[in-house]
């Protein structure tokens, strides 16, 4: 399978919105809805519980949107959101509708995004007519920081992230957001963070997801390594040390690993098989850009969400100059030295060819 | 102030404790079913009152009660006690008059259920003649007669009736139904997987209700008892032999300590739900003494059917050409599947691998769990560590795999003979290398694998692995790769504190120590000085459980 030119791709993208239960959401939903750019989109609301109150507030036309008044999206109405996307082609391809340009799901705020990304990435035949867009997730700044350290399922819709959208920012002082800004790096160091105020997004939001997932994994890489090295250049003054804020992540971590020397794929396949079986619950997100043996100036793209990877898809050419191996893992209670350790075991890399940006920084 | 008195002293014993720290001592003391105290008189003189038993036991051994790490207990009792008996030698005859005398004795509807015809019979009974006769003799009453390797069974016609069977029934796969070759009318020999249509249709009858699967238990655990046996480990649990354990255990008549293995898929032995939706069900059939922590998965056959998959080909064979190395039931990425939502449930994995194939490949899977998931307190078992490529001996230490030894054929037997004609000599002969996992620091824990052996003795066992000979007298002046023997007192560890340490009762039994439960057997001699090939002549006068009689010799 060969990747579409992101520029060219004219597949319709699903972007997952999701956040804590009053991180705000709907209101960032009812003002991108009133966007000039947002013409065309349908959203999906998930409801949680029997009284689909949140829809009122969407001040949207009725073709606009699809509700799923049965409950939770993320154990109940996968088969739903199949059939309710399928439904969405239909019309718009029928001309019953105006045309589809983007869809947005709106998960319940108890939702883990996961299962409605592995919804879509078990679906071939979704997949010929729609693309994973990204996962943004809004987190309250005046609550933001107590919800994640009660609740681990918030933490993990953190984590997961593609983008994190802060709200409320009009309520507390600078002081406070860039406390919470400072958290959200070491929770989802490679995440972008954007600041709505009064619900408003300045930069168009869902337009700025990546597209392109070859740049997306080199980006992620980057940021990792930098953050990386920015803890371990940390002087004695330094405050925001590496377990500062561990006890409140609920041993979610994200890093990354590059790797010189390029990697026999079958081996590859197989280590991802065995990360899949056993430690595929806590494997929360991974991206990859893999430069193979048999193909090294073609890469490897790879997306997995925890026991799910989507098929991988061989890329023309590389995104840049850089040509390494990037391997980014976004887990819960898994340590980085145990994907080391079995990269060399079972994935036949080579230990030397493992750059290790916390040595190197040290 | 609280009564100190011990319920129950020991004195003047010569007793064997399995503990290192302190391997001998002349009396322990016992109170509400644990011991108190281990040492001389005059460590338990203070616990002795005036309510509490002394038993002088003149110097006779006693030692921590045996624990077999893997029976399939049911099916013994059953046997014993619910089933018409014959022996494999019996004549055509005398089974067709047998069913006919239990057909009489048994109401109308009822089931008659018995076994084993000799195998070398099949020819004979998968004949419409022979299936009119046994007919004849059933009046109406459905039959099912087992053979003695449990892997056939001949039915009369009113089991096919009630099983749905007629000439345009296929065959299963892995199976056939017996027909007669002209007319393709059904014979009633049930061959292989077919057998398992007929073993459903009785499970699903109800003819076995929970009463007679608790008796059966019952049974089978008193036999373990009268051996010596106070612990064990159900290597194949279905649902009825989970609830048997669990309804004596609530009834406080389960004489033993029982660990349960629940088998990952349908074994070709055993019928009823396995995997997920039985692992589903294990709490509702924990008790204080029934632990469901073990599931069982089959990786291969038996060498002497050419089942067991090897790293080299079998003998030339016929059917199966120069080259047949056997094969493995379940791929290395399931069984590590397996293996790691096991630890995730906390349960144990006992893998059945009988050739050194399976061996490589359960290793190869638990390695694969252990670089992932690092070190666990969980004990996964190869069942059974008989033949074992030299490289592979290492990793059993170096992977904390237990070598689970079952059943006891360490010494010359028909099994080993069978091996030398599928395998040759000189392979087949490279069987239970005991010293050598031994030496390289595995842990070795001891099993009967009954009814496979005909009886859970485990002094025949001990004595197998002293001498590797064979303690019956057949075949005379022969060892076994007499090399691995190992000593007494390590094959007395290996059936007690090791097997403990294997199925996860290390805290509670396999050795004589404050705080353990009172598990303990008197012997008929010190085996720790009885010549070797006297061990299996060894007798249990005594059995308590929990500091309860539960076998006395008579």
């Amino acid at each position: 399978m060969s990747a579409p030119d992101p520029t060219s791709d004219a597949r319709i993208p699903v972007t997952i919105l999701t956040g804590f239960l009053g991180s705000g959401k709907t209101t960032v939903l009812n003002r991108l809805l009133r966007q000039p750019s947002l013409a065309g989109a349908a959203v999906i609301v998930n409801e949680f519980g029997a009284v689909g109150l949140d829809h009122l507030l969407i001040e949207a036309s009725e073709e606009q949107f699809t509700l799923l008044d049965n409950g939770c999206v993320c154990c109940t109405v996968r088969g739903d959101l199949v059939a309710t996307l399928k439904e969405l082609d239909r019309k718009s391809q029928a001309g019953e509708t105006t045309p589809l340009s983007q869809v947005i799901v709106e998960t319940t705020g108890l939702a883990d995004p996961a299962p409605i990304l592995h919804t879509l990435m078990a679906e071939a035949e979704l997949m010929t007519r729609f693309r994973i867009g990204g996962v943004v997730t809004t987190v309250d700044v005046v609550n933001g920081a107590a919800t994640l350290a009660r609740h681990s399922e918030a933490a993990k819709q953190v984590a997961v992230a593609d983008r994190l959208l802060i709200t409320k920012t009009d309520l507390v002082s600078n002081e406070a957001l860039g406390d919470l800004q400072h958290h959200l790096e070491h929770l989802a160091p490679a995440v972008e963070q954007t600041i709505a105020r009064n619900g408003e997004v300045e930069l168009d939001l869902l337009a700025s997801l990546p597209a392109d997932a070859a740049s997306d994994v080199a980006r992620i890489a980057g940021r990792l390594e930098a953050a990386d090295h920015h803890d371990h250049a940390c002087g004695p003054d330094c405050h925001h040390g590496h377990d500062h804020h561990h006890d409140t992540h609920h041993g979610i971590r994200s890093f990354s690993f590059i790797i010189d020397k390029p990697v026999e794929w079958s081996a590859f396949t197989r280590w991802l098989d065995y990360v899949a079986a056993l430690k595929g619950e806590n494997l929360l997100r991974f991206k990859a850009i893999v430069r193979t043996t048999d193909d090294p100036e073609r890469p490897l793209v790879l997306h997995g969400v925890q026991h799910v990877f989507h098929p991988p898809a061989r890329l023309d050419r590389w995104p840049s100059a850089d040509r390494r191996t990037r391997l980014v893992f976004i887990v819960r209670d898994i340590e980085r030295e145990t994907i080391a350790r079995t990269l060399v075991k079972f994935a036949a890399i080579d230990a030397a060819s493992i750059a290790t940006p916390a040595l190197a920084a040290a | 102030m609280p009564d100190r008195s011990a319920d129950l002293v020991f004195t003047n014993g010569r007793i064997y404790t399995l503990d290192r720290k302190r391997p001998w001592a002349s009396a322990v003391a016992v109170k509400g079913g644990r011991i108190v105290a281990v040492g001389e008189a005059a460590d338990v003189a203070a616990l002795t009152g005036a309510v509490t038993r002394v038993v002088d036991l003149k110097g006779a051994m006693m030692m921590p009660g045996i624990v077999d790490v893997h029976a399939h207990l049911m099916m013994g009792g059953q046997a014993e006690l619910f089933e018409l008996r014959f022996p494999p030698t019996a004549s055509f005859e005398t089974l067709i008059a047998r069913v006919g005398e239990a057909a009489a004795k048994s109401p109308e509807g009822s089931w008659i259920i018995g076994g084993q015809w000799g195998s070398d019979l099949l020819p004979k009974l998968n004949r419409l003649e022979a299936l009119a006769a046994l007919d004849r003799v059933s009046q109406g009453r459905p039959v099912m007669l087992r053979d003695d390797t449990y892997h056939n069974r001949w039915v009369n016609s009113q089991v096919l009736v009630l099983a749905g069977l007629s000439a345009s029934s296929p065959d299963p796969e892995k199976g056939s139904i017996g027909r007669d070759p002209a007319t393709g009318a059904l014979t009633g020999m049930m061959i292989e997987s077919a057998a398992g249509i007929v073993e459903r249709t009785i499970a699903q009858s109800g003819h076995y209700t929970e009463e007679m699967d608790r008796a059966a238990m019952a049974r089978s655990i008193a036999t373990l008892n009268s051996y010596g046996v106070t612990a064990f480990l159900d290597a194949a649990a279905m649902q009825p032999i989970l609830a048997a354990l669990k309804g004596l255990d609530d009834r406080g008549e389960l004489t033993a300590w029982s660990v349960s293995a629940m088998p990952a898929v349908e074994p070709s032995f055993m019928f009823g739900i396995a995997g997920d939706e039985l692992i589903a069900l294990r709490e509702q059939y924990r008790g204080v003494h029934a632990k469901p922590d073990f599931v069982k998965i089959f990786l291969d056959g038996v060498p002497g059917a050419r089942t067991a998959a090897f790293h080299e080909p079998y003998t030339k064979d016929p059917v199966l050409g120069c080259c047949f190395r056997g094969s493995t039931i379940v791929t290395v990425p399931e069984l590590i599947r397996w293996v790691g939502k096991c630890e995730k449930l906390g349960l144990g994995v006992k893998i059945h691998c009988a050739g050194d194939a399976a061996v490589s490949q359960a290793l190869d899977a638990i390695d694969v769990v252990r670089s992932f998931n690092g070190p666990t307190k969980l004990k996964h078992h190869i069942a059974h560590a008989s033949y074992i490529a030299p490289d592979d001996v290492a990793r059993f230490a170096e992977l904390g795999v237990v070598a689970d030894l079952s059943p006891f054929l360490w010494y010359p037997t028909s099994f080993l003979e069978g091996h030398k004609q599928t395998m040759g000599e000189a392979r087949a002969l490279r069987f239970w290398p005991n010293r050598d996992l031994l030496a390289a620091g595995a842990l070795l824990a001891g099993g009967s694998d009954w009814p496979v052996m005909p009886n859970p003795d485990p002094w025949d066992g001990i004595e197998g692995l002293v001498t590797r000979r064979n303690p019956s007298g057949e075949f005379p002046g022969a060892a076994l790769w007499p090399e691995q023997a190992i000593d007494v007192a390590t094959a007395l560890e290996i059936f007690t504190i090791n097997s403990a340490r294997a199925i996860g009762l290390a805290d509670t039994v396999g050795s004589i120590e404050i705080g353990k439960s009172a598990d303990l057997i008197v012997l008929d001699r010190n085996v720790l000085e009885t010549p070797a090939e006297d061990l299996a002549d060894t007798k249990v006068l005594t059995t308590w459980f929990e500091g309860r009689v539960v076998y006395e010799r008579a």
